[in-house]
């Protein structure tokens, strides 16, 4: 008697060979059989006409916070992600001394803009290493964890206030180093690091204050266990995320650990980028390391509001001088009809048609519900105004805090992106999941890569794209048991209707604690999702399942 | 640098030839500047939305196109900010 039998199904096993039909039997959490089967079992699910693979693993997220009171990583679990790896960019909650706590909640916010309620309110803060914290986390996962632990907090913990001043001492590093060995063996998964992230005081984190010694000791401990080191390059700057892609060579070789960095993305403004990186990327390949890219599947948009200065406006010198301006005089000029027709003016005969038209007002902030999700075309016209009019008075009328979004201005070339996610050495990835609340919605890559990059523009097939977010992720991040439908594998699956599994429209969530706001996409598609054997999501709603574990 | 430049005298030292907006990681528009090395190179610089507007308000830039013929120096003396 099987725990659970799926029927009918598409066979697509994460392996990246051809989909066949079949069956997948579950007993014990684990996977029982592939193929034919035959037997009886307690619960039958019927999967014909979709999809049946192996759970997705997102390697790039911050959920670190959302997982102490929300179990399942809400909405990643429905769009098909039954592991997520939290903790990079050199923070993790653990392991902190509860003096620290204020400290790190400040970098926290500023990445995650996650309201401080989440950190006050939400959970009991009870643990400082990094047990601890697993044993908070595992007490209601309903989605796998593989967390890795900060470089920036094994930094604070042994250096205090000095891990933001200073390079470490010999002393010091060793001590870092116990402490990241402590960590491995409570189940980190490897440590991440950053060379470009701030505080909320603009002051850099404490992890770019390290010289390399002492990423090459800490890399020597992760030798140890052949774990992970994730780093944020200086991404911006090819040259720089070159000379990045050499250190991690080094110390991968040199280790032998696999090493990932992130963001990678593609622009119009600067074509070169990509092409250079990956071009370094497959020559440190070559020589034997492991130092892989990670790429997004989702464009990224421009999202502003009058509050602040924006480059948005930039080729208006009117605008720019005019909203540069602390907010008192800026609304007295936005409220001066002189003004206001002279910056009307300015976009030209149409309006601002061409250039605002199809901006979208987000929600979320003061905008009327009623206009979340139109175009500011759209509205004009009901208003009897040109967008440019409509830009500037509908942002009055709500204290400026008005959103406004231009979509896909960059990582938007399906064309050229396709090739480069089906690339061989490009780890698919760097969602962000469970950050930037407050600026865009990072859930749903999943489904757009099926959407965009398998239906629409037929750059992966069906089975490479499942194989790049299952096997070959849990491969490069050395998961056992993961990413495949086979026997012996835990049963972490996703059932999808591979004609329409895509992202929702991105809109407003109230459901952080203190009632704080985050943007969110829901899931298309997805018809069921199982986490070790158990049914965590289905037709709609969660179960009430909570079989996630802390997964190495 | 990438490319070569096209025919135009060049300077004793990096200038910006030009310059536009970008959507950055984050969500917000950048600033994409192209500086012409004394070798003839392009070379594009990547400035977050402080550091752009710093950089337009440094050198008196009413616009993008103000930017054209300024020193790289000009980039230095905005103040970096950046987050992944």
């Amino acid at each position: 008697m099987y725990d659970v039998l799926i029927t009918n199904g598409r066979i697509v096993d994460g392996t990246g060979e051809p989909a066949y039909a079949g069956d997948v039997a579950i007993a014990d959490g684990k996977i029982a059989a592939v193929g034919r089967v035959d037997g009886e079992a307690r619960q039958v699910l019927d999967a014909k006409g979709q999809v049946v693979a192996p759970g997705f693993i997102d390697p790039h997220t911050h959920f670190d916070v959302q997982l102490l009171w929300d179990g399942a990583a809400k909405p990643a679990l429905e769009h098909g992600v039954t592991c997520v790896v939290p903790g990079n960019c050199s923070l993790s909650l653990a392991p902190l001394k509860a003096a620290d706590r204020p400290t790190l909640i400040g970098m926290f916010q500023q990445i995650e803009e996650m309201p401080p309620e989440a950190f006050t309110q939400a959970f009991d803060w009870t643990w400082e290493d990094f047990q601890g914290y697993r044993d908070a986390i595992e007490k209601g996962l309903s989605i796998n964890v593989a967390p890795l632990v900060g470089h920036s907090v094994i930094r604070l913990w042994v250096m205090g206030p000095a891990s933001q001043e200073r390079a470490a001492t010999p002393d010091e590093i060793a001590r870092m180093q116990d402490l990241l060995r402590e960590c491995l063996q409570a189940g980190a998964v490897g440590l991440s690091t950053s060379f470009v992230d701030m505080d909320e005081h603009g002051h850099p984190v404490p992890s770019r204050y390290a010289q390399f010694e002492e990423l090459d000791a800490l890399s020597a401990v992760l030798g140890e266990f052949g774990r992970m080191l994730q780093i944020v390059p200086e991404f911006y700057d090819t040259d720089l995320t070159i000379a990045r892609i050499d250190q991690l060579a080094e110390l991968s070789l040199k280790h032998g650990i696999p090493t990932t960095f992130s963001p990678v993305f593609d622009s119009t403004l600067t074509p070169n980028n990509v092409p250079r990186t990956l071009a370094r990327v497959e020559e440190q390949f070559a020589r034997g390391a492991r130092v892989w890219p990670q790429m997004q599947t989702r464009p990224i948009d421009i999202s502003f509001s009058l509050l602040r200065p924006s480059l948005f406006f930039a080729r208006l010198p009117r605008w720019v001088r005019i909203l540069r301006q602390p907010l008192e005089p800026r609304l007295a000029a936005l409220n001066d009809p002189d003004t206001v027709d002279k910056m009307v003016a300015d976009l030209g005969p149409d309006g601002g048609e061409m250039m605002l038209g199809a901006l979208v007002v987000r929600g979320g902030d003061a905008a009327p519900p009623e206009l979340v999700g139109r175009t500011l075309s759209e509205i004009a016209k009901d208003r009897g105004e040109v967008p440019a009019l409509a830009l500037i008075r509908l942002s009055l009328e709500n204290g400026l805090d008005v959103a406004f979004l231009a979509a896909s201005r960059g990582h938007e070339k399906t064309e050229r992106i396709g090739p480069m996610l089906k690339h061989p050495l490009v780890h698919i990835g760097a969602s962000d999941g469970g950050a930037h609340l407050a600026s865009f919605a990072t859930y749903g890559d999943t489904g757009y890569l099926f959407s965009e990059f398998v239906r629409k523009a037929g750059a992966l097939t069906l089975e490479q794209a499942v194989r790049k977010i299952t096997a070959e992720t849990a491969d490069i991040w050395g998961l056992k048991d993961r990413g495949r439908l086979a026997a012996g594998q835990a049963a972490d699956i996703v059932i999808f209707d591979p004609d329409t599994i895509d992202r929702g429209e991105e809109r407003p969530a109230f459901d952080m604690p203190g009632d704080g706001m985050r943007y969110v996409r829901d899931a298309t598609g997805v018809d069921t999702v199982l986490v070790n054997g158990q049914v965590a999501w289905r037709k709609g709603a969660y179960t009430d399942a909570r079989a996630g574990v802390v997964c190495v | 640098m990438t490319a070569d430049a096209p025919d135009e005298p060049v300077a004793d030292e990096p200038v910006i030839v030009s310059a536009e907006i970008a959507a950055g990681h984050d969500g917000s528009a950048e600033l994409v500047v192209t500086l012409r090395h004394p070798n003839g190179a392009l070379e594009p610089v990547v400035m977050d939305g402080k550091l752009g507007l710093d950089l337009m308000q440094r050198c008196g830039a009413a616009t993008l196109d103000d930017l054209a013929g300024r020193s790289w120096r000009d980039i230095l003396g905005a103040r970096v900010c950046t987050t992944s």
